[in-house]
This record gives structure tokens, sequence and C-alpha cells, in this order.
């Protein structure tokens, strides 16, 4: 069955197995928003149409008809194939007149509603668009059996929709759309829908067959979400869930799509390990969880768990690490290109995750990306080009107060000229410029970085088939010195195909990535810092590095950039690829399964030159100096995920099963070796070169998952739902005896303001829900293999008697098993004046028990610990809130705003055995034990503290006398964001804020007065003689040692202090060329923007940056501008 | 029908998904590694275990606090053997060379305990699985269980003469270890010499290869030799004079195996022709011969430089060698450099410290000259002098040294240990535990004590080392060490 519209003269080509065809929506969108209701015989159209045709084709007189009348025709081609033409006649009668007239004879009949006709088969001789079976029953008197079709905003029909006679009986759409109820009391409302839909009624009045166009729905309520295994919308959901659209993620200049959910999503927090591309990025969810182990969400991209560490490697890079429990630096998602996604949900509660079992304690991340659709091929290109910059500054002493300072210590300790140190203090006694001032951290940090980001795509696919294929390249240098940079190049494609009789879909998706990052192998923002003031000059005259050799011929410092000879180069690929197959067996019942498959390799080498070297050792090392680190890395995982889901309506209830299995496995395999005595610099990467090889540790394991899981969802009436799911899983990281274990949640949600009591009465409240949820989930991030009683390979330099060893790897716990997280949230949201205020409040209340730890063990038991569940236990709770509202509305211009807070609170409730040092009952767990600073002794000049009993000490002891607790964790945080367009142009901009306490920089990186070290200026404020009450201790040069006591001071309650912040983190503007414009140079969209992240950032933190902390490069200020052009 | 139909499917769909899922999560030992059950049931994986055990305890540093050939280090340190640097700043070393151990969880001390229980605990385990496996050759099994038994006697050895009572652990199974009491010296003795005997019964006569099957000239596995030696030395201790001269026999009439190497070859390997060597391990770490050459043997640039630890011999242990004593000059166990004025003299008993050229010194855990020296003592106590004598001088004689002129005996028991002082001085700790057993360290270390930079007062409780504090805290009924609190 097609159907086509004539408005423009435009006709479907006609398929023998027609299912759903392309629809040609003219100039009716507006009309198609409302119910299409056919009523039999349209009256009380007055205008009349004159026609005159001989032979004409029925289109062509229908054709005629909208010319003259403005009115469109809609009807099924195949009806009109084999009418005969038209011949005919006529002046000035009216439409109906006319219709009936033409249509003689055809066995068609016409409908009109507002503008549109219908045509459609006549009563009497048709059979209907449903194949009916014989009635054995005809209708009751007042009661017709109805039939009809339902079909989306592209006119392909929408299988499984459900048609409901409110309060009666109901049904779902066949593959091609259509329907049949029987015995329907005429005067009953019909209502249809689809998930992601508008819902439509429709009144029942007679018999004629209902055609209804659903819309899709373009408020946030009503559209269609990504849950596990499944689709939902904000108004049916029972979860806590928080979706980012890919437009936001579009709109930021980010290497990681990590990043950009930074202050949106409440219940997320983010901390980038630092500001250098590539850098690791921790995720928590709803707060940390797991004391000893992963507090890793689960990641899912298009429905296949993408990896949430890298491997651990051997060779310690700058990136940072993402996590504490594994080594690994960096994040696995700088390997996913932020363009290629669609959509990012949130998953927050037990009702949510709790069909993930095991691996969604800590909450779950679902990726979607980009899809074709339907339509016409769209073609866009992005190009951006910006520039990064340490958007901070330290105050740091300037040459003068620096050599006050050193020149004050070597006072203070009595060191003269003949002191045997003297001749070491290079700064001060004329080895070094004193008049030479270099500003370090503009030095080293101060550079602009470049960001290159250019990205294509090719969309589009009809009702069958819809593809898209995107390829990105991005290059982002450093603000090193140097030449340091990150680059990748990325291809994505995504096909669907549905099959000819509407039954079988499939969906291939795959991506690639390739990412080449260089960089030091030293972050040189510590030295930024810390160099002192009238340090050499980098380079000499000739260009070779400047190690300032003293009259012994002995390298007076360490040259910053020697770093730039020791390179670290870390070269990922990534591939994803996946499949989603669907078939349904009956309308409601479908079989799927998700396969996917997934690599991810990262190679990385740190290389030495000779260079890195001072001439010194360069002489006495030779060729033994140049060395090479390799690590080689791989993780490899697939899944599949067969399913069954059955949605089947009940009378005025919808009811939703699903039953499906997970078989996930993934091999990690990695391995280093090292080199050393190469020839030359250009040798480096090929270890045959090496003149000395050596091997690191091997990695080699595999994990497998396995589960069994369902789900039944209950809607009556889409006011009161009911969501249950339950999951049993097994893990490999378990021992036989505890491999499963059984997971499961109940949501529900009550949408109260369907209630009649609601409606109408409170229309200022447009919508509201009650929403609950409680369950179980758990966590088995745990490293594999530790319930098994495990020999490793014992290796050394020589094998004894020629022969490798066996040891005992540690002593295994068969019995270890899941840590497990129960669940409880509560949620209100709330529509008011039209949804245009929405407002959504959570409460979440999370209980951690059966931690996985270690269980102390005396060294009589041969290792100190054993892998165990201890009875501990953690609380987080929280109050997450957003509130969107759409503060105007026009034309020509709109304003929306989007806030979100989070209050979390996190509290260690009970630990068993001797509690680890950073820990206390009661707090959370994210805390710092420090000493209580008592200031600057007047009488001596060194710091001291107050020990336990509240005695002033300088030498308070570590174990006892650390009587503060500072909460490191965040008290609260969020972000506003406000987008505004008016006409062409378009500003949205996100301000994130936190509250936190941080580790500040007031005390530096050393003592004040250690030798060649330059310090905040903070530090001025120091203490030098007997009376003076003053923060900093006295300046002390190396003679007398006051490392302790400056380790006292910075592990004291004032090495910490307020790290909140509100920081602009996003901007983005742009122009959209004007349609008019365009035409000439054919294009379909043109858009110039601007991009801004990190704008702004106020803060009363005393370091860098409040967000990564004191000593890793900060997030940096980066601009872009770019256009994006669509034809 | 329709319900029928679904119902079906489900069934079908459940019974495919969930057949298999116990399979589905099961994964094997990692590559990397072997698991417990197969480790036991091939020779040569089992074989593995002991030869792992031998290369961890050969790849430790003498330096290395905790670890079996640090015992050279540390318990001369805490002894009248060595003088540490007066600048040295490793916190470690000044705290077992002042006698100034303690607890605490960071207290210095308890490092032996641990190192110690790590070996046994592999032999426990060895022994528990040897004991059930079925699957060796029987030959190979009697073996290992015999150098199993032979190492855990020799980790209780040392443990029980560092420690004093200390926790007997004879199984792998962490829930009976972690609650553990201490055992009395004597318990841990009795089993130390049960495991011995069992060992001497079960172990090779002739030396292998990490076959077991094919004889090789070194000496680097236990064998009924090296079985009898402990045992003559645990008899010793144990003050049972004649079964310690009768295992001492046993091994010193084997004359077709063993006799005394001349002074510069006592301490190569055993296919240089060196037949003193019961018992020794061979270096493994890449090029280097022993740990103990590079952790003793100072560089020119003289103590306290890049890679030198900062211990040299002390003047107690100088002058308590006679004049031509050989072991004492021409560079034959000791050598010396000076700097700045100061001669600094340190064991070279190794004598290769260098990374290049081959490797031909091997770690001497037992020697015969030791045997002669404990059937000396265990024949002087029991009265037979001349025996005594005899055997003393054998040792003298190899030195460049005369006869002895003790005659009485106890003239010929300080004889003898002072011959052991002389002889076994930095080897593995005999002469701290000499000084112990047999009474007289509180008479030694009250001189020596002071004389240390820093020493203060000796006190008694000092000769046992403390229990680690940590372990106290995991193990209710274990107890400290009285004195230290």
């Amino acid at each position: 069955m097609e159907i086509s519209n004539l408005g423009k003269g435009f006709c479907c080509h006609v398929q023998k197995h027609p299912p759903i065809q392309l629809l040609r929506v003219m100039k009716l969108t507006a009309l198609l928003l409302t119910v299409v209701c056919l009523q039999a015989g349209a009256t009380g159209y007055s205008q009349t149409v004159s026609l005159k045709a001989k032979g004409l084709p029925l289109n062509a007189v229908f054709a005629s008809i909208e010319k003259q009348t403005g009115l469109s025709f809609f009807f099924n081609y195949a009806l009109i194939k084999n009418t005969k033409p038209v011949t005919l006649d006529v002046q000035d009668i009216s439409i109906d007149d006319a219709l009936n007239l033409i249509l003689k004879g055809e066995g068609l009949d016409f409908y009109r509603t507002g503008k549109t006709i219908f045509i459609v088969k006549g009563q009497a001789t048709s059979s209907s668009p449903v194949a009916v079976n014989s009635l054995t029953d005809g209708p009751d008197a007042g009661e017709v059996n109805i039939k009809g079709r339902v079909i989306n905003h592209l006119g392909e029909s929408l299988p499984s929709a459900s048609v409901a006679v409110r309060n009666g009986k109901s049904t779902l759409t066949n593959e091609k759309g259509e329907f049949e109820l029987r015995k329907v009391p005429v005067g009953s409302i019909l209502v249809i829908s689809y998930l992601g839909y508008q819902k439509k009624q429709v009144e029942v009045e007679g018999t004629s067959p209902i055609f209804v166009q659903l819309n899709l729905a373009e408020n946030q309520l009503d559209e269609a979400h990504v849950i596990a295994y499944g689709q939902t919308t904000q108004r049916l959901s029972t979860s806590n869930i928080t979706l980012v659209k890919g437009k936001d993620i579009d709109m930021q200049p980010i290497n990681n799509p990590l990043l950009a959910l930074e202050g949106r999503v409440p219940g997320l927090f983010i901390t980038p390990a630092n500001g250098l591309p590539g850098g690791g990025v921790q995720v928590r969810i709803q707060g940390q969880n797991s004391i000893g182990n992963g507090n890793e969400p689960l990641y899912i991209v298009d429905g296949v768990p993408y990896p949430m560490h890298t491997l651990t490697t051997t060779y310690l890079g700058p990136l940072g690490s993402s996590n504490a429990a594994f080594s690994g630096v960096g994040n696995p998602f700088s390997f996913l290109n932020p363009a290629d996604i669609e959509s990012v949900e949130v998953l927050k509660d037990a009702d949510a995750t709790a069909i993930y079992g095991s691996r969604a304690a800590n909450g779950a991340i679902l990726i979607t990306t980009k899809k074709g659709k339907a339509g016409k091929s769209k073609a866009t290109f992005n190009a951006q080009q910006g520039w990064g910059k340490v958007p901070r500054r330290l105050s740091l002493m300037n040459n003068f107060q620096y050599l006050e300072m050193q020149h004050e210590a070597l006072r203070n300790d009595g060191i003269d000229m003949s002191s045997p140190y003297y001749p070491y203090f290079y700064d001060v006694n004329g080895v070094w410029d004193t008049t030479r001032y270099t500003d370090w951290q503009k030095t080293l940090i101060g550079g602009t970085s470049q960001y290159t980001n250019i990205n294509g795509s090719v969309a589009g696919g009809n009702a069958i088939t819809q593809y898209f294929i995107g390829g990105t390249y991005h290059r982002e240098s450093s603000i090193f010195p140097g030449d340091n940079h990150d680059i990748k190049g990325s291809v994505h494609f995504n096909l669907n195909t549905l099959s000819s009789d509407q039954k079988l879909r499939v969906q291939l998706s795959g991506s690639y990535l390739v990412d080449n990052n260089k960089l030091p192998s030293l972050d040189l923002t510590g030295s930024a810092l810390s160099l002192a003031p009238d340090a050499p000059a980098l380079y000499n005259s000739d260009g070779s590095l400047n190690w300032q050799l003293d009259p012994t011929g002995a390298a007076t410092w360490v040259n910053p950039l020697s770093q730039l000879y020791r390179i670290y180069n870390s070269r990922t690929n990534n591939l994803i690829g996946n499949g989603n197959i669907s078939y349904s067996i009956l309308p409601g019942l479908d079989l799927k399964a998700n396969l996917g498959y997934n690599t991810l390799r990262t190679n990385e080498t740190i290389k030495v030159s000779l260079q890195a070297f001072d001439p010194p050792s360069q002489l006495a090392y030779g060729t033994k100096a140049r060395s090479a680190s390799y690590s080689y890395s791989t993780i490899e995982s697939w899944i599949a995920e067969p399913q069954l889901t059955y949605n089947l309506p009940v009378k005025n209830n919808k009811l939703g099963f699903l039953i499906g299995s997970t078989i996930q496995q993934s091999n990690s395999n990695g391995f280093s070796l090292s080199g050393g005595g190469f020839n030359s610099d250009a040798l480096l990467d090929d270890i045959h070169s090496a003149a000395t090889v050596s091997l690191g540790p091997s990695t080699h394991s595999i994990y497998k998952y396995n589960a069994l899981f369902g789900r039944i969802n209950f809607n009556h009436s889409d006011k009161y739902i009911l969501n249950l799911s339950a999951r049993r899983d097994g893990s490999s990281r378990f021992g036989p005896s505890s491999q499963f274990h059984s997971f499961y949640s109940a949501g529900a949600a009550w949408l109260f303001s369907e209630e009649e009591l609601f409606k109408g009465k409170h229309s200022f409240l447009s919508f509201g829900k009650i929403r609950g949820s409680y369950g179980t989930t758990g966590n088995d991030q745990i490293q594999e293999y530790q319930y098994m009683n495990l020999y490793d390979t014992y290796n050394t330099g020589t094998p004894y008697q020629q022969t490798t060893g066996l040891l005992p790897s540690g002593i295994p716990n068969p019995h270890l098993q899941w840590e497990e997280t129960k669940k409880i949230q509560a949620g209100v949201e709330l529509g008011f004046v039209e949804n245009k205020i929405f407002l959504v409040v959570n409460y979440t209340h999370n209980q951690s028990s059966n931690q996985l730890l270690s269980l102390a063990l005396p060294s009589i038991a041969g290792f100190s610990s054993v892998p165990a569940n201890l009875p501990a236990k953690v609380q987080n709770t929280g109050i997450e809130m957003s509130i969107s509202t759409i503060n105007v509305k026009t034309q020509s211009f709109s304003w929306n705003t989007n806030f979100n807070l989070t209050i979390p609170r996190n509290k260690l409730l009970a630990y068993y055995g001797t509690l680890p040092l950073n820990l206390v009952i009661g707090q959370p767990l994210n805390i710092v034990k420090a000493f209580r600073f008592a200031g600057v002794d007047p009488g001596t000049g060194l710091y001291q503290f107050y020990d336990n009993h509240g005695d002033l000490t300088q030498n308070p002891s570590f174990l006892n006398d650390r009587s503060q607790v500072v909460n490191v964790g965040p008290r609260f945080y969020g972000g506003i964001q406000n987008s505004l367009r008016y006409k062409w142009f378009q500003l949205d901009f996100l301000f994130q804020f936190v509250k936190q306490t941080g580790a500040n920089y007031i005390f530096g990186q050393a003592y004040p007065g250690f030798p060649m070290l330059n310090q905040p200026t903070y530090v001025l404020n120091r203490w030098q003689k007997p009376g003076d009450v003053k923060s900093i201790e006295r300046y002390n040069s190396a003679l007398v040692d006051l490392t302790s006591s400056y380790a006292n001071a910075i592990a004291s309650d004032a090495g910490y202090s307020d790290a909140s912040f509100i920081r602009l983190k996003n901007v983005f503007l742009s122009f959209e060329v004007p349609q008019k414009v365009l035409r000439n140079i054919h294009s379909q969209g043109l858009k110039i923007f601007l991009q801004g992240q990190n704008l702004l950032t106020i803060t009363s933190f005393k370091g860098l940056d409040p967000e990564t902390g004191s000593l890793g490069l900060p997030l940096l200020r980066v601009i872009t501008a770019g256009l994006q052009i669509e034809f | 029908m329709k319900i029928r139909y679904i119902s079906t499917l489900l069934l079908i769909f459940l019974s495919i998904v969930g057949s298999s899922c116990k399979k589905l999560v099961q994964v094997s030992a990692p590559t990397t590694a072997v698991t417990g059950n197969s480790v036991y049931n091939s020779d040569a994986t089992a074989i593995a275990v002991l030869t792992g055990l031998y290369s961890k305890i050969s790849a430790s540093s003498t330096t290395s606090i905790g670890t079996l050939p640090s015992l050279s280090l540390f318990t001369s340190l805490s002894s009248d053997e060595l003088t540490l640097w007066g600048g040295s700043t490793n916190r470690t070393a000044i705290a077992y060379y002042q006698n100034a151990l303690g607890s605490g969880v960071s207290g210095i001390g308890s490092e032996y305990w641990a190192g110690f229980y790590s070996y046994v605990f592999v032999c426990n385990d060895a022994i528990q699985n040897l004991n059930n496996s079925t699957g060796l050759t029987p030959s190979i099994k009697k073996q290992l269980l015999g150098e199993a038994l032979f190492m855990r006697a020799f980790c209780y050895f040392y443990l029980v003469n560092l420690f004093g009572d200390v926790a007997l652990s004879t199984t792998s199974d962490y829930k009976t270890n972690a609650l553990l009491g201490r055992s009395s010296v004597d318990k841990v003795y009795q089993q130390i010499i049960e495991d011995l005997k069992q060992g001497e019964s079960l172990l090779s006569i002739t030396y292998t290869d990490a076959t077991l099957q094919t004889p090789s000239s070194e000496r680097l596995r236990p064998t009924k030799w090296s079985a009898a030696a402990l045992l003559a030395r645990t008899y010793l201790y144990y003050r049972d004079w004649a079964n310690a001269e009768a295992q001492a026999s046993i091994v010193l009439t084997n004359t077709s195996l063993f006799g005394l190497s001349p002074l510069e070859t006592t301490f190569l390997k055993a296919s240089l022709g060196n037949n003193e060597a019961i018992w020794q391990l061979q270096p493994v770490n890449n090029g280097w011969n022993t740990e103990d050459a590079k952790a003793f043997i100072m560089t020119s640039a003289g103590p306290g430089q890049a890679f030198d630890f900062g211990a040299y011999l002390s003047d107690t242990l100088l002058n308590s060698f006679e004049e031509n004593d050989q072991r004492r000059f021409n560079r034959n166990w000791i050598d010396s450099i000076s700097v700045g004025g100061t001669t600094y003299f340190f064991p070279y008993k190794y004598k290769i410290n260098t990374s290049d050229g081959p490797v031909n010194e091997y770690l001497t855990i037992l020697r015969l000259g030791e045997q002669y020296l404990i059937r000396a003592e265990a024949r002087a106590q029991q009265g037979n002098l001349s025996g005594a004598a005899s055997d003393l001088n054998m040792v003298r004689a190899r030195a460049g040294l005369g006869s002895t002129s003790a005659t009485s005996q106890s003239d010929l028991l300080s004889a003898i240990l002072h011959e052991r002082q002389v002889e076994m001085f930095t080897e593995l700790g005999q002469r701290w535990l000499d000084l112990k057993r047999t009474g007289t360290v509180d008479n030694i270390m009250d001189k020596v004590t002071p004389q240390k930079s820093g020493g203060g007062q000796w006190k008694s409780y000092q000769q046992l080392y403390p229990v680690s504090f940590s372990d106290i805290q995991a193990d209710q009924n274990l107890s400290q060490n009285p004195g230290y609190n």
C-alpha cells in the first residue's frame, strides 16, 4: 500500500511488496500535527470546483482540484492505479458532488478532514485494510467494527503501535501499521500511541477506516530515550536518567566526550586528571561506592560494553590515571570521537541499572552514535580551528624576592662563602647570572596550543535503508615548547535496513579511530612553578640545550627541555563494530540480538635520546644512555545478547516483557620490553637496534560474563507504571561457589497530573509525576583470577639451573563474591505552564556492602593479605535537582535555561578490621586526615602543630596526631546553561560550579629557601626574627633539613583550602546564513560558529587549577572558530 | 494459540540461553600462570616451585632487609662484626647496628619475620600438595618433598634463633595461620629435627640438575648431605652433642664428595673444584656473580659513595685474627681500601663484583668448614678433646695456622668459638647466632654496643628481634617479645 500526495504532482513509484514508502509531507505539516479523523461524506464545505477533463488520469484530476481549492489529497497510489481515465466537464459544483462523479464506479470513497481529502476504498466493495477473519459475530447496535492504519511522520507504517479504546479493548498494529478492533461503541475514543511519538486520540464515529499519522514528539517529555535493552520517554520512565544530546557535545571543543558532560548531569561528577590531550578522566555517578575497587560506571556504546579503563601499562606517561584501582594511564574515551555521538544517557538508579546487574553498581553511561535518517541525502562538513592557553598563572617570586629569600636562608643557617655547600648553590654563588630573569610559567607552559577539528559526514536513505558515514580529523598540539601533539583520525558508519516484509531489521555500525599522542614524558607544569627565576637560558647560542656547566665541568641544573628528548608516545587503534538484528514474529513480539566487538590496542613508548643527559653524563654513558621502553596492550571484547520482547495492550494497560541473555568476553593482553645502548636516536623505535634488551612483565587475562535478565513493564493508562527487572549474573572473576548472583529492582511511577483531580482545575501544573525505585546492583571490578590458586612464573636474569621457577601468586580466596549496592531513589517531576517550567528532584540513598577488600593477615600466613568480602558499608545519599525553563519562545527569539544542582553525601558506615590510615567511620571516603596546623612558632620560626592532646609540637606523629578530617570530595556541584536564539543567531553558554576543598599550593614544592627552587609569593609572609607571627616558617638553606617540617605543613589542614569554583565551561555562538542566501551556493545550511571552553574561572583557590589540583597542567582555555555547511 | 506459540518460543529461548551458564563464565588460568591443581601433577612444574624458591632467595640483594642473603649484612651489624659508616642515613641499617629495634607500624626489626614466613608458606604449600599428589614420578616426588621439608626446617632454624618462640605454621591455610600463637623454642626445634630427619631420608645422595635425574657438577639443590649438615648444626644448637657429632660425621666421612678447599677457592662454584660446598645458590641476576660481593666490596671512593652500603669490618673482628691468619691477610677473605687516611677493611670471601665476565662464585649456604667446627664442639662437649682438637686443627691448618694450644675442655670450647668467629664471619648470621646460643651475647655486646656510633647501652632483651607490630594486630594470639612495647 502506498500513500501518495499529488500536491506537487509527485507520485510514488509502485512496488509489488510495498510496505512502507516514503511519504512526502507537503504543506500539510501543520495540519498533520493534529489528529486526522476521517468522516464519510464530508459535508458543509461550500467551495465549488470546475473541471474539464478528457481521458485524464485520476491523479491529474485531483491535482486540478487541489489547485482550485487549496485542498490536499491523500491516498494510496495502489487504489487508483487501475482506475479508468476521467472524462468530465462540470462547472461550479461542490467538491462533494465532483468527487462523487469522478469516483463513481471505481469502488472508491472519500473522506475529508479540514483541508485534506482522503481517498479510500468504498465500503461496499472493498476488503478492509486489514485481513479480516470471517465475522463470527457482528457488532451490536451502537457498535462498529473499525479498521485503520497508523503511519509515522515520514509516512512509514508503524508496526506495534498501540491502539486502545479508552476504558476498553486494545490492540497493536501489524507490521504494515494496520489494526482492527471489533465491536467498538460509536462515540468512544481511540487512543493511538507509540513510544517517542505524540499520542493521538480519535473519536469513533462510524465504520470507515481510520488513518492516523503520529508525529515525533518534540518536547522533552515524549522524546524517545535509550535505556538498557529498550527505549522509554521521560514521561513514562520510572528511573533516574539524564539525557545529554549530541548537539551539546558538538558545541564543545574537547577531545574526550566525557568532558562534555561536566556540569550538565546531576549526580555525575567528573574530574579530569590534567589538561593534556588524552589525559585521564575520573567519572563518578552518585559518589564512590567501593572502598577498594573499581568505581567506574558501566559504559555502553550502541549496546556494547566499552572498556572502563585502559590496560595497566608499565610506562606511566604524563597523561594521568582515570582511576585508582587500575594503573592504566589516560582514558579509553579519548578514543571515541565526540562528533559521532548522537546522545548520552546517564543511568543512575537501580531501576535503570539493575538489569545490567553486576556491572552497574556505579551507574551506567549509554552512548548512542549517529545514525542515518530517511530522506534526502545530506552531506555535512564541519571545520574548526582554535587555540588553547593555560588560563591562570600563579604568582611566583621574581628575581629580587627570590634572591632575597636565598640570601636570607643562607644567613639564617650561618652559611658563608667558605661553606663546603656554597659551591653547589649555583643560584646565588655566581655560577648563574643573577640578573637574568625567566618567567618559567610563560616559557614552559605559556605556549599556545593549536586545535583543529575537521569532520565530514554523509547521511540519508529511504524507508528501507538508511546510512551514515562520517570521518574526522582531529589535531591538538600541546602548550609545551617543542613539537608535541595528539592526532586522531576516525571513521564511523551506520547502516539500517529492513526486509521487504517489514519483519527483519538489521542495523550495523562501526567505527575505527587511530590516535597518535606525542608528549614529553613528564608534565612540565611542576618545573614551570619551581625553577629558580635566575636559572640559566634553555639553549646555547648554537641551539643545543644549555646545561650551564660549573667550573668543574658538572651540569648545574636539569634543563627542563631535556624532557623533550624523553618522548612519550602513545599510539592507539580503536575498532568498534556492532550489529543489532531484530525479527518481528508477531505484532508486539520481537526476537532481537545485539552483537558487538571492540578492540582497543595501545602501543606506548618512551624514547630517551642522548640529549636528555647533561654533557658529562653523555660522555660517561656513551651510547648506553640511549634507551627506549615499549609496551603493547590490547583489550579485545565481544558480546552477544539475544533478547525476546513482547508488548501487548490489555485494555487500557500496556504490558511489556523482556527476557534476554548476555554472553560477554574480554581478553586483555599486554607485554613490555625495554632496550638500551642504541647507536642513534633515529633507531630508538627499533628494539632490534638495542644492544641490550630486557623483558618487562606481561599480562594475559580473560574475563567472561554471562547473565540472564528479564523485565516486566506494566503501564495503566499512562498513569500508573510499574517496572520490575531482575538479572542473574555470572562472572569469571569469582570462584565456582559464588560465581552467580541475582540482582533485582522495582520502580514505580504515578503520573498524578493524569488524574481527573488535577486536570483542568490546576492548569498551572501541566505535568506531575512521582516515582520511586528500589533495587540491588553489584560490582565485580576486581582483578581477574583472584579466587584462583595460581603460581606465577618467577623469572630472573639468569635462570636457576637453566629453568624458570614458579611461585604462588598469593593466597586465593575461592569464596570471593559480589560487592552489592542497594539503591533507594525517589523523584518528583513537575511541569508548569505547559511544561515551560520543568522541575526534576531526586533523592538518592545508596548503600554498598560486602566490600571487596584485603583482609590483613599476619605475615605468618605467607602473604600480608587475602582478598575478601568484608562487611564494610558505604553510604551515598544525595539530592539531585534540575530545572529547565523555556523563558521566551517566539518565532524569532527563544531562550531556554537549564539548571542542575547535586548535593552529595558520602559516608563510611562500618568497617571490618583495622581501618586504613585515611578512613574514619562516619566520614566520607574522600577525606584526608591532616595535622592541626598551629602556625609558625614565634620563637624558633618553625611550623608547629597541635598533637592529639591539643599540645603544641614540631614533630607530630603521623599515626596519632592527624586529628583533622578534611573532606576533599565535592560538597555540591552543578551547572547552569542558557540557550538563546534570535533569528539566525544562536548563543549557548554553560556555567559549571563546584563547592569543594582541595590541596593548595601555599607551601610550594619544598621548604622555603630550598636551593635553586622557586616559591609562590605566599611564602613571602615568613618568619624572620623571634617574636614574628607569620604563616610561613623561616627561610632555610640546605644545611638544616626542614623537609619533614615542610612535609608536615602540607599534610596539615593548612595545606588544604577552598577549591570551589564557578567556571564558564562552554560558550557557543553561531550564525546561520539565511536560506535565501544559500540558494545560490546550493547549500542546505551554512553555519559559522565560535566555541569557547573553560573561558573564565571564578575561584579563590591558591593554586593553578581548582579542578585538576596544584601540579598538573590546568585545563586549557580553548577558543575555536569554525563553519558547518550542509548540502 | 498465540499464547501457546509464545510460551513455546520462550521455552526454547530460555533453554538456549540458560543451558550453559556455568560454562560461559569458566576461565582457565591465565597464560602467565599455572593453577595449583596442575602444578603438582607434572614433574617439571612441581620441580619449578622449589626452583622458584631458590631463585627468589638468590635474586635477593644482600642489602635488602628480610631476605636470607641479607642475614650476612644485618645480623653482622647487630653483632660485633661490622661497623656502619657514620654518614649512613639508612634508618634500617642504623637501627640494626645500634641494636635499637622497635615495634610500631613503621618500626624496624621484624623484617626477617615476614621474610622467612613467606618462604615457609611456599614450603608448607609444597609439602601439602606433594603429599596429595599422584601424578609425579616417585623419585622426583620423594626428592621434592625432601627439599621442601629441608627448606622449612632451614627457615625455622633462623626464625627460632632470631625471634625465640615463634608461630609454628605447618599449613598453607591462612585461616589456621592467622590465629597461631607462639610455640616454645623447644617445640620449634623438635619440628626442625623431625623435618630434617624425614628430609634426610627422602633426599637424593647425588647432586642433580633441574630435572632431578641427571647428575650435576654443581651443588644447587639440597641433598641428603645438606640435611645432615643442617641437622648437625641444629643438634649443636639444641645441645644434643652426640647427634650433632653423628650428623656432622655423615658429611665429613664422605670424602669422595667433600673436602676442605684452599682459601681462595672456598666460595667458588663446585664445578671449579670447590669440594667444600654442601649447598650453594646460583646467582640469578643477569651477568652478576654474588650479591654478597656487590654489597661488601668497597670502591676506591670509600664508604657512602653511590651503591655502597657503608658497612665494613669492625675492629673487634679484625683484632680477633691471630697473626699470620691467612684468612685475614693477602686479600684472601678480607680486603681493604684507604680513603683520606683511613683504611676500611671489608669481607672479601666473594671477590667478583662486576656484571661482566663469567659467573664463578656461588653463594655458599652450607660448607664443610662449619661441619668440622660443629663436630669439634660436639666432641669437646662430650669430652673427646683430642677428636675436637683434630677437627679444629683441620680448619686452622687451611688458614695457615698451627695446631691449637688449648687443651682443657673449656679452653677448647673457647678456641672453637673463636675459630667460628674468624672462619664464619659475615656468613648468614653465624656470629650473631653463636653469641646467643653460647650465652656470651650479653658479655660481648655490653662492650660492643656502646662503642657503636649512637649505640647506647646494650639491653639483654635486644638479643631477640621484635615481632612485627602489624602481625600482633592481625593475629590476636600473637604476643610481642619482652622489651619491645
